[in-house]
């Protein structure tokens, strides 16, 4: 059963990537969580070149070296991968059967910048490329809705602080 | 989720940097975000690009011009 059910999601995946038509039907028929309470906000105050920049991305981008995304539970998993700063593009993978990650897959840029914004922290254009990344899987519903409200998003967000993470640049999958 | 400023691309599903490979796609994506990240002052304000996917020329932007933010 669980081998039919990844089947279908790589299925629906792809046509939604190929064909517009059918990727807004299912977004319609798809309705997100969403938490009562005002947008955070911070006010920027450093100049770009003095600020670090770190990825949180719910493109399921793992190190090859990690546990991949279950795909095997249909709720998703909220689980959290932290990525380092070095890690070459060769050291990273991607697990999700949400989305058609087959062009992410010959250049994980698409979904995870970071050589461009190693390219930008060469250039001096920010200060540096975070030590840290973050990294989800986007199909998250039922009871881990709120492992990840409660657990493993605030876990980033700490880490972020504490690392002294200047922005966060979110990318979906 | 409550993102406090957006950037929007009406391009395919997992592709929001752009196609593999088109470096200056991709940096003027991120050229847009991080030049938004300075412009947007209400929170939760959405910027739909107008990039068209392949029939833009994305030459003409330059990170330079990050410099003065």
């Amino acid at each position: 059963m669980g081998d039919f059910l990844r089947l279908k999601n790589r299925l629906l995946a792809k046509m939604s990537t190929a064909i517009p038509f059918v990727g807004k039907i299912l977004t319609a028929l798809y309705h997100p969580s969403e938490r009562k309470g005002e947008v955070p906000w911070t006010v920027v105050v450093k100049r770009l070149r003095e600020c670090s920049v770190s990825i949180v991305t719910t493109a399921g981008v793992h190190r090859k070296d990690q546990t991949p995304f279950d795909m095997k539970d249909p709720n998703g998993d909220p689980s959290l991968r932290i990525i380092d700063g070095v890690a070459s593009v060769g050291e990273l993978m991607i697990t999700h059967d949400y989305y058609d990650h087959r062009d992410a897959d010959k250049d994980i840029n698409i979904v995870f910048p970071i050589e461009r914004l190693r390219e930008f922290a060469e250039d001096g254009i920010i200060k540096a490329v975070a030590d840290i990344h973050f990294s989800y899987m986007g199909h998250i519903v039922g009871p881990h809705i709120r492992t990840l409200t409660d657990v493993t998003a605030p876990e980033a967000a700490r880490r972020l602080k504490s690392e002294g993470v200047d922005i966060a640049l979110l990318t979906p999958g | 989720m409550k993102p406090p400023r957006t950037v929007y691309l009406r391009w395919p599903f997992g592709h929001p940097l752009g196609e593999p490979f088109n470096v200056p796609q991709q940096q003027a994506v991120l050229i847009e975000a991080f030049k938004n990240l300075y412009s947007i002052d209400v929170p939760g304000t959405i910027v739909d690009l107008p990039f068209k996917w392949r029939r833009e020329v994305y030459d003409r932007y330059h990170a330079d011009e990050l410099r003065a933010l």
